[in-house]
């Protein structure tokens, strides 16, 4: 388990690191936080040959409350995304989320952008990007562009970032008054990638819900909205919902992953639950 | 003999190991760095079962920084004998070999090793060894069955071994057993009820945190082997490496600083050290080899995966009549010793705490092409895993609560000495006390109120008991340790044994007996182990032996030290040795406190001043001391869970645990619970969590620790301890207690388990219990296909 040789560049800059990877393309990999990458390469799945390091890039790391969203740069330590006040104050389903990934070891180095870029369909960010209809910022040597979620998360480990791209920032909109958040897992023991998860976010207005977002992960090859069910929960009485119905209703769908730790019925049956728990979490916490 | 609360023995003194250890300055295998070592990397089988067609290594031999690729052709025809001290030369082995040759047979097994500047370059090497395979039908359980594997003479794992089948008992190979019990065939044609079950454990593994690793090197000019190891036992690796190269023990060194845990692992060097070590010696090189975790999970020898089917016959009362079991274990390709298999001391341990009446034991064990099977802390404990199970199943089955039913027949007392269906004689245990006081500390009948209470609400809320009997074998090898003691001129003490302490806390144990013993501060000892150049011959830490065997050599050792030490002391204050007392290093005259002299000045005269001594006093203050242990010794426990299984995610969360023991007298109580947690640990490990995966093909699919799951901290409760002691009749009065976490607790699980989901009649007889094999038992049998 040692990776395979490669060059070592460290970039101080963003315009250092972007040319680096305008040059270098294919052949190149960045390095954020390592928790992901550096056992991939140590068991030689992923092989190239330069490492661009983006740590000593202070450029990338950065929380900003912009107008209606909150940017977030993607060397952004999980840690921070985790504590930040701003964050908790205005994305708060972010601070939810945090907590759920790995041990606070791994989220002492492991990072906002390396999470997204990496797109595990089990990660809580991803899901939280796509419950909130985030914007991701992309950039590369032929300038930047800026994608939603359903854009970014292409499949199990796959982002849209070209080869010379990489992940800047996101922007995260605030909600607003009247709303609640929820994220909810199970996974198999403390810190484990969920086997089943969902990020949920209401608002409710003069007692009716006039937005809701549900998005599972660990439950398909990407995280994935429940729209349909969505649209019909708006215009709903927060107070009739039956959570149980809705929870059912939201995994109805979904067709999830089988492995050695959860057959894809066992999934969606706990989807459901979880699914149900977060909307009445998230419901108490909006009314 | 009577429980001791000594200054030192039967108090829990903190760890002399953690200052460095818990500082960082530890010295494992891996910290040991000789300057020109070159590093080794393995080609491993990606295939379970094919020829060898094609093995080019020239590609990597190119590589810079490769220094050679060796492969069977350069290694296996050196191999002299390959048995190891604690088995014997006699026992039946399947073929072994350093490195495959002309076929492969099973994933991960050793084809080629490339020796370079670094491990890293040595991995670059093994990626272009250029090998091709004509693959051929994998033998595995998974793929055929166990009847499948054992009948199929098509395809053998090993050719040169004939069948399968790699051991049946009764038949040749257990002699002395018998083939049949027609008192027993009589007990259940005729007994009130007889009931059959089978129960199933899993692959799962030893998994030390500290992986197998090794260092080598071949002195030509003084013809020494130097090799420094993380083993359980130096002096097994110094008889192996000896004996694979030819050369004489006393020619090879072998020295094991701080071992990061063993579990059984580390009990016999591995096929890849053996190998390093043949290649130190042919190139006259000094080599190491460190395992990494995939290395460690898929080939460093599995454990456990076996059934055991039960049937019980009792009268109307729910006393055991008669028991019959047959025994079925996979032991993989090529077993750590011997054939591998566990299946003599599962047949002569089952009957453990209670009177089984007329009794009857089977078994048959089949190689196939997986990793083969080492042992594991109780490598034999499908004894109790089963019983312990079956105990409930039966009490079920006859309408009783386990707890009544194991009271019916749990020995007692007044019928010790007790001789159970195998032979064996209990003469110390306490199986009903500590039954008793679980029962008593769980709260055993108030929680059945609280359990009927909470399935009222939907709460599926179990508990689970489990009783065992821990033996622990003192014969051949491990039944006579020796430890060497002396004083040294400035009155500091100096221990040495043959001990191979991997976190058992060792070092502090048995300072404790000597200090206690002899009557010296305890930080005057300076203890030794993992060293043949200086310890005596020794088998080792393993088999729950420490503390009663090393523990009792120890304490004798210190009684002849202590006596020489209170002879000279006579001499030179001119009283009897009788009127000597010696405390904290200074021998003093009872009742005259003038009268005193200190250890220092005892060696002084012993090393300086023998003149003034008669000639019955040797000079010199060493003693040596071997002991000879019991056959057999035992300790007993009984553990108790409550769990609660969540119907809708399968999560099932152990609320409340605990230990109910009688190990005799504690040298450390804090050594005893820290070893009881550390078994129970792996137990919960072991069926909720850690499950070792091949598919039909014989692939690995749990090669990292991203899909084979250990327990955290956090999936661990507060284990709640209660102590009997009752001391056994050997030197110290301890009893053995390392393995029993390990052995009682998946039992008692599992038990628990079953009790939460009695509800559904759910039948849970295999682990592990994971989420998804929970929801299958709660849905009822209709579901499982739907389960992988
Ligand atoms: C034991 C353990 C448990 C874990 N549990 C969880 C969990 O429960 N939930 C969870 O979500 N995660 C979990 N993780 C993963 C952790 O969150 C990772 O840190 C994260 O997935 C990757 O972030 P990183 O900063 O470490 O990225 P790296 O590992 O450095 O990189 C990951 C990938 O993203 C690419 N990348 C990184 N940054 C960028 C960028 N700015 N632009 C383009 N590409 C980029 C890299 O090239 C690489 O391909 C766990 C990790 C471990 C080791």
């Amino acid at each position: 388990m040692k990776p395979a040789p490669f060059d070592y560049l460290a970039p101080t800059s963003l315009a250092d690191a972007v040319e680096a990877l305008g040059s270098y393309g294919a052949d190149a990999k960045v390095l954020a936080g390592g928790q992901s990458l550096v056992p991939v390469m140590a068991m030689r799945m992923s092989r190239f040959d330069h490492l661009i390091d983006l740590n000593r890039i202070p450029e990338l790391d950065f929380v900003r409350h912009e107008a209606a969203d909150v940017v977030i740069g993607a060397m952004t330590r999980e840690s921070r995304v985790g504590s930040d006040p701003t964050i908790a104050e205005n994305v708060p389903l972010l601070t939810d989320a945090t907590q759920y990934i790995g041990h606070f070891q791994i989220r002492n180095r492991g990072t906002l952008g390396g999470s997204l870029a990496h797109a595990d369909p089990a990660a809580e960010y991803p899901a939280v990007a796509m419950a909130l209809d985030a914007t991701m910022h992309l950039v590369g040597p032929d300038g930047s562009r800026s994608v939603s979620p359903e854009e970014f998360f292409l499949g199990p480990m796959t982002c849209c970032a070209e080869d010379e791209e990489l992940l800047h920032s996101v922007s995260f909109p605030v909600w607003g008054p009247g709303s609640g958040f929820s994220v909810q897992e199970f996974a198999r023991r403390a810190g484990d990638f969920a086997t089943a998860g969902v990020a949920v976010g209401i608002r409710v207005a003069d007692g009716v819900v006039d937005k809701a977002a549900i998005a599972f992960f660990g439950m398909a090859s990407a995280p994935v909205r429940a729209r349909e069910l969505e649209i019909e929960l708006v215009g709903q009485k927060a107070m009739d919902l039956d959570f149980q119905e809705v929870g059912n209703q939201a995994v109805a769908h979904l067709q999830p992953p089988d492995d050695i730790h959860a057959s894809s019925s066992l999934r969606r049956q706990i989807g459901a639950q979880l699914a149900s728990r977060a909307l009445s979490t998230a419901v108490k916490e909006a009314t | 003999m009577t429980a001791v609360a000594g200054r030192y023995v039967g108090q829990s003194v903190k760890r002399r190991e953690d200052a460095r250890l818990v500082t960082g300055h530890g010295r494992f295998v891996e910290d040991v760095a000789w300057p020109g070592t070159l590093h080794v990397a393995f080609l491993r089988s990606p295939i379970a079962r094919g020829r060898i067609v094609n093995l080019d290594v020239s590609a990597a031999l190119a590589v810079p920084g490769v220094h050679s690729v060796l492969t069977a052709a350069d290694l296996n025809e050196h191999a002299r004998e390959w048995w190891q001290n604690m088995i014997g030369k006699d026992a039946p082995m399947p073929p072994k070999r350093l490195l495959a040759e002309h076929d492969v047979r099973f994933v991960g097994e050793a084809i080629a090793m490339v020796l370079a500047t670094s491990r890293y370059v040595a991995e670059d090497g093994v990626e272009l060894i250029d090998v091709d395979f004509e693959a051929e039908t994998p033998v595995l359980v998974e793929r055929a069955g166990f009847e499948g594997v054992a009948a199929d003479d098509a395809n053998l794992v090993h050719p040169e071994w004939g069948s399968n089948v790699a051991q049946a008992l009764p038949g040749p190979m257990g002699p002395g057993m018998p083939l049949d019990n027609p008192a027993l065939e009589a007990v259940l044609a005729s007994a009130a009820h007889v009931v059959t079950e089978t129960f199933t454990q899993h692959r799962y593994l030893c998994v030390p945190m500290e992986s197998q690793g090794i260092n080598v090197r071949w002195d030509r000019h003084r013809e020494r082997l130097e090799i420094v190891s993380a083993t359980q036992s130096p002096h097994e690796v110094r008889s192996c490496a000896a004996r694979l190269i030819g050369i004489n023990d006393s020619q090879v060194h072998v020295v094991a600083d701080d071992v990061g845990g063993g579990f059984g692992q580390k009990m016999f060097p591995a096929t890849e050290e053996l190998a390093v070590i043949m290649a130190a010696y042919r190139l006259g090189a000094a080599l190491r080899w460190i395992e990494d975790r995939n290395e460690n999970l898929i080939a460093g020898g599995h454990a456990r995966n076996e059934d055991l089917t039960m049937t019980v016959a009792t009268d109307e009362s729910g006393k055991i009549l008669g028991v019959r079991a047959h025994h079925r274990e996979d032991i993989g390709a090529f077993p750590a010793y011997a054939v591998g298999s566990s299946a003599s001391s599962v047949g002569m341990y089952l009957p453990g705490p209670y009177g089984f009446g007329e009794y009857f034991f089977s078994s048959e064990a089949v190689f196939t092409n997986t990793c083969g099977r080492v042992a594991y802390r109780g490598p034999w404990m499908m004894e109790s895993v089963a019983r312990e199970q079956m105990m409930d199943v039966t009490a079920l089955a006859i309408g009783m609560d386990p707890l009544e039913f194991r009271r019916r027949n749990v020995v007692t007392p007044d019928q010790l000495p007790f001789t159970t269906s195998t032979g064996l004689v209990y003469e110390t245990v306490t199986p009903q006390a500590t039954l008793e006081q679980a029962a008593e500390m769980v709260g055993y009948d108030a929680f059945r109120a609280e359990q009927a209470e909470a399935r009222t609400h939907g709460r599926l809320l179990g508990i689970g008991l489990s009783s065992y009997i821990e033996p622990s074998v003192g014969f051949g090898i491990m039944g006579a340790e020796q430890v060497d003691l002396r004083i040294d001129y400035d009155g500091s003490v100096v221990a040495t044994t043959g001990s191979g302490s991997h976190g058992q806390s060792v070092e502090t144990t048995l300072s404790q007996v000597i200090a206690e013993t002899l009557g010296v501060d305890i930080d005057k000892v300076v203890f030794t182990q993992g060293d043949t150049a200086v310890a005596p011959f020794g088998s080792g830490t393993g088999g729950s032996r420490t503390a009663a065997v090393y523990g009792g050599a120890a304490r004798e050792a210190s009684v002849l030290l202590r006596n020489k030490v209170l002879a000279i002391a006579a001499e030179v204050l001119e009283a009897s040795s009788d009127d000597l007392d010696m405390d904290l290093g200074v021998v003093a005259v009872r009742g005259n406190p003038g009268a005193t002299i200190s250890l220092a000045d005892v060696a002084a005269v012993a090393y300086a001043g023998y003149t003034i001594l008669p000639e019955s006093i040797e000079p010199g203050l060493d003693v040596s001391f071997r002991i000879r242990a019991p056959m057999f010794m035992f300790s007993n426990a009984t553990h108790a869970a409550v769990v609660e299984v969540d119907p809708v995610t399968g999560a099932v969360k152990v609320l409340r645990y605990l230990v109910s023991e009688d190990c005799g007298n504690m040298i450390n109580p804090m050594v005893v619970e820290g070893q009881i947690a550390g078994g129970v640990v792996q137990g919960i490990g072991g069926v909720f969590y850690e499950n070792f995966v091949y598919d039909a093909d014989g692939n690995p699919l749990t090669t990292t620790f991203l899909d084979y799951l250990l327990p955290t901290a956090a999936e661990v409760p507060t284990i709640e301890y209660g102590h009997i002691v009752t001391p056994s009749p050997t030197p110290g009065g301890f009893k053995p207690i390392g393995e029993g976490g390990a052995i009682n607790s998946p039992a008692a699980l599992i038990n628990a388990v079953r009790d939460a989901l009695t509800p559904f009649g759910a039948r849970v007889v295999s682990q592990p219990l994971g989420p998804q094999q929970i929801v299958d038992l709660i849905k009822g049998p209709a579901s499982s296909a739907e389960s992988i």
